[in-house]
């Protein structure tokens, strides 16, 4: 297994993850929008955002690519199989902390559960499981990140 | 204020709140209406829909009172004075706003009782109802404070200086008697899926203080110069109010199943965001200068009609969402027994074309403000348009959301010419995919349609439909929003013959496949105001204004619909 190679998973693996969640949007599946909800964080104007975050959500990609390496140095394997499910448990981090309680808690524009009158947030949270979006929206994050992991994962191995 | 069974007259009713959840305060100081966390939760106070089981906050003298009530001067906070043969005594009550440097509780409602003069004794009682009155709700004394509980929900009461209260029947109950320089703290802690926060005296004090502070500065930003600054700043701290802050979103009424005839069953749940009502919002909110909230509202809009878009739905949930199944709940009675209470709306499977005519005018209003929009809203904007271009022939169940058959309501045509004129302003402007040549044809052909088949010789004056030839004051929107013409100023003459009686404008006459009668909409009299302006009879629209603002409640605020006969508030409270 190389760190080159997890890391070309991750920038793979990061281009279909959102791809995919684009294609979602467009059918109609959810409102989520990561790029959008990081971009945000940093300038309210939505096409500016939509570009500042691509940015970082590919830089993240590239970023958790790293922890799964390490994960994979850690108990000597990598590989298809094993990083999708890595990437089932970074979903569940994902959908259940990290878009759903820490962005919130640190987005700038983003209202939460306890935002009263003298907040005027742009941006709806996402919500547990990131329902808020669309009922399905945790269904395609989920198989979104599955994929992921199991890019990197494979990549790591040498695609073998 | 007399209860008739038990039940307090519409107008009886006070709003506060804090930009997630409102509770309606009748003049006897009972907090009759209350949803927790949020203002489209199930409720924890419904007295105002059942005043057996619906539960209640209730404080008032044991001896006969006269009550009185304010707002605070530009303030969502409510006083109500007590006068007794004892004395007087004033109620202080306030959804609080978060205090961001201490832990809050998720919603806190703080009542203060002060007494002005005398010694007047008060009871009070405690009687949550989780859950629509459905839930088994449970009452239990711990460290000092009432819990009350159902699942995951949570209702802690702190009495300070009021006694312990008693626990029986379901309800906590106690008296209180204050002597000059006292006062007296009820404050009611939520907690949903999460631990409650159990708020001091000092802390609710606290964020009463911060929250009284709040209301001024914010009502003191409205930009206004005209002629009833009071009635229009009420107006805009009642928007505020009915503004869901988490997401911005803007519900149209926060209660649900208040009837449009007393004992009938046109009882509707109102706590979403109708579409329709973005354009006057967002001008609204321009207009009095509160940027902030036009942004944010804008931006929900845009994101919540994603899913759907280019078709718009009639309706979204606060969250954005779009399913909204409608059902009945059995186990409240209804206001003055009017059933069925429900829950969710039906509107949302319906067809209402008027909707887009009502989002492109917003965006266009939105758009003018601030001179851009953003590429991908650009596009999203325009395929609207093309969708109203090629579905405007359609037949739908129009703004009024008959749930018979639908027609070829002519208001709904012309406000599709007002979505197409507006997308032709955007796209002239560049601040769209400029497709105005298709889209000007379309809304020049739909504007030849309208005059052939929406016109009525014998009456001179549009009608509601080729085969429903009578007036609908919803055509008054036509007025409001440009749609221009000599027919217009027929159609309002014809209004005011067939539809007015003093200030009040009927929504139509005819038959709309529900049972039972209904009030006058009080939004059709604005828009006669609105028509009237716009036309150039500014006397008419300045007279007919000075009625309207005369009808609001005590303390400022409408109901939707108002009994022409008696005066009595009906439907929905307060209206948007």
């Amino acid at each position: 297994m190389t760190l080159w190679g997890a890391l070309a998973g991750g920038a793979v693996g990061t281009i279909v993850l959102t791809s995919g969640l684009r294609v979602a949007q467009e059918l109609g599946v959810t409102r989520m929008d990561v790029p959008l909800l990081l971009g945000t964080v940093f300038t309210d104007r939505r096409d500016r955002a939509s570009v500042i975050g691509y940015v970082i959500h590919f830089v993240n990609g590239l970023v958790f690519a790293l922890g799964y390496y390490a994960i994979f140095r850690a108990v000597g394997h990598a590989g298809w199989l094993f990083g999708a499910a890595l990437g089932f448990a970074h979903a569940c981090l994902a959908g259940g902390a990290l878009l759903t309680v820490l962005l919130p808690a640190v987005h700038p524009r983003m209202g939460t559960p306890w935002s009263d009158a003298e907040e005027t947030p742009l941006l709806e949270a996402p919500g547990f499981l990131l329902l808020n979006y669309g009922r399905r929206t945790a269904i395609w994050t989920l198989l979104g990140h599955i994929v992921y992991g199991a890019i990197v994962g494979g990549f790591a191995a040498g695609l073998s | 204020m007399e209860r008739v069974d038990g039940y307090a007259p519409i107008h009886e009713y006070a709003l506060i709140g804090d930009g997630r959840t409102v509770a309606l305060i009748a003049r006897d100081c009972s907090v009759d209406w209350l949803c927790l966390p949020n203002v489209d939760s199930p409720s924890v106070f419904a007295r105002i829909l059942d005043a057996e089981r619906g539960g209640s906050f209730r404080l008032e003298p044991t001896a006969r009172f006269e009550a009185e009530r304010r707002y605070l001067e530009g303030s969502n906070v409510l006083e109500t004075t007590f006068s007794t043969s004892e004395g007087r005594v004033r109620v202080t009550d306030a959804m609080t706003l978060s205090d961001t440097r201490r832990i809050s509780p998720m919603r806190e409602l703080v009542r203060k009782v002060e007494p002005l003069a005398g010694t007047v004794q008060l009871r009070w009682a405690f009687e949550p109802r989780f859950g629509y009155g459905r839930a088994t709700t449970r009452i239990e004394r711990r460290a000092g404070r009432w819990f009350a509980h159902a699942g995951a929900d949570a209702l802690v009461l702190g009495l300070c200086e009021v006694g312990d209260g008693a626990l029986k029947n379901g309800a906590v109950t106690g008296e209180l008697a204050l002597a000059p320089g006292e006062s007296a703290l009820f404050s009611l802690a939520a907690a949903s899926r999460e631990p409650a926060v159990i708020p001091g005296r000092d802390d609710s004090e606290r964020r009463l203080e911060r929250t009284k502070r709040f209301w001024p500065e914010w009502a003191g930003r409205l930009h206004y110069d005209g002629s009833w600054p009071e009635a229009v700043r009420r107006s805009a701290l009642a928007l505020k109010l009915l503004t869901f802050a988490p997401s911005a979103a803007i519900v149209a009424a926060p209660t649900t199943s208040l009837p449009e005839w007393i004992g009938g069953g046109r009882n509707w749940d109102y706590r979403f965001t109708w579409l329709r009502d973005a354009s006057f919002t967002l001008d609204a909110f321009l207009r009095l200068g509160y940027h902030a909230e036009a942004h944010a509202f804008f931006w929900w809009l845009m994101h919540a009609t994603r899913l759907t878009q280019p078709r718009l739905q009639v309706l979204y949930r606060l969250d954005g969402s779009a399913d909204t199944p409608e059902r009945e709940l059995t186990g409240l009675s209804g206001y003055r027994g009017s059933r069925p209470v429900r829950i969710g709306n039906g509107a949302r499977d319906q067809v209402q074309l008027d909707v887009y005519g009502a989002v492109l005018e917003a965006i266009w209003v939105y758009a003018k403000a601030v001179g851009r929009l953003d590429g991908d809203t650009g596009k999203e904007v325009a395929r609207i348009a093309d969708y109203v271009a090629k579905h405007w022939r359609d037949n739908d169940n129009g703004i009024w959301e008959v749930r018979d058959e639908r027609a070829d309501y002519i208001q709904s045509k012309g406000l599709c010419w007002v979505a197409l004129d507006r997308a032709c302003a955007l796209g002239a402007r560049g601040l769209i995919p400029d497709r105005s040549a298709r889209w000007r044809a379309e809304a020049d052909e739909l504007k030849a349609w309208v005059d052939e088949h929406g016109w009525d010789d014998q009456l001179q004056t549009l009608v509601r439909a080729p085969d429903l030839r009578e007036v609908d004051a919803s055509l008054l929107t036509l007025a409001v929003l440009g749609y221009g013409g000599e027919r217009i100023e027929s159609t309002i003459a014809a209004v005011e013959r067939d539809l007015r009686e003093g200030p009040y404008v009927y929504r139509y006459r005819g038959d709309d496949g529900l049972a039972g009668e209904e009030g006058a909409f009080l939004t059709c009299s604005f828009w006669l105001a609105d028509a009237y302006a716009r036309t150039g009879r500014l006397d008419d629209a300045n007279a007919l204004m000075e009625q309207l603002v005369g009808l609001a409640n005590d303390v400022g605020l409408y109901s939707e619909e108002i009994d022409p006969r008696t005066g009595e508030f009906l439907g929905n409270f307060p209206r948007l």
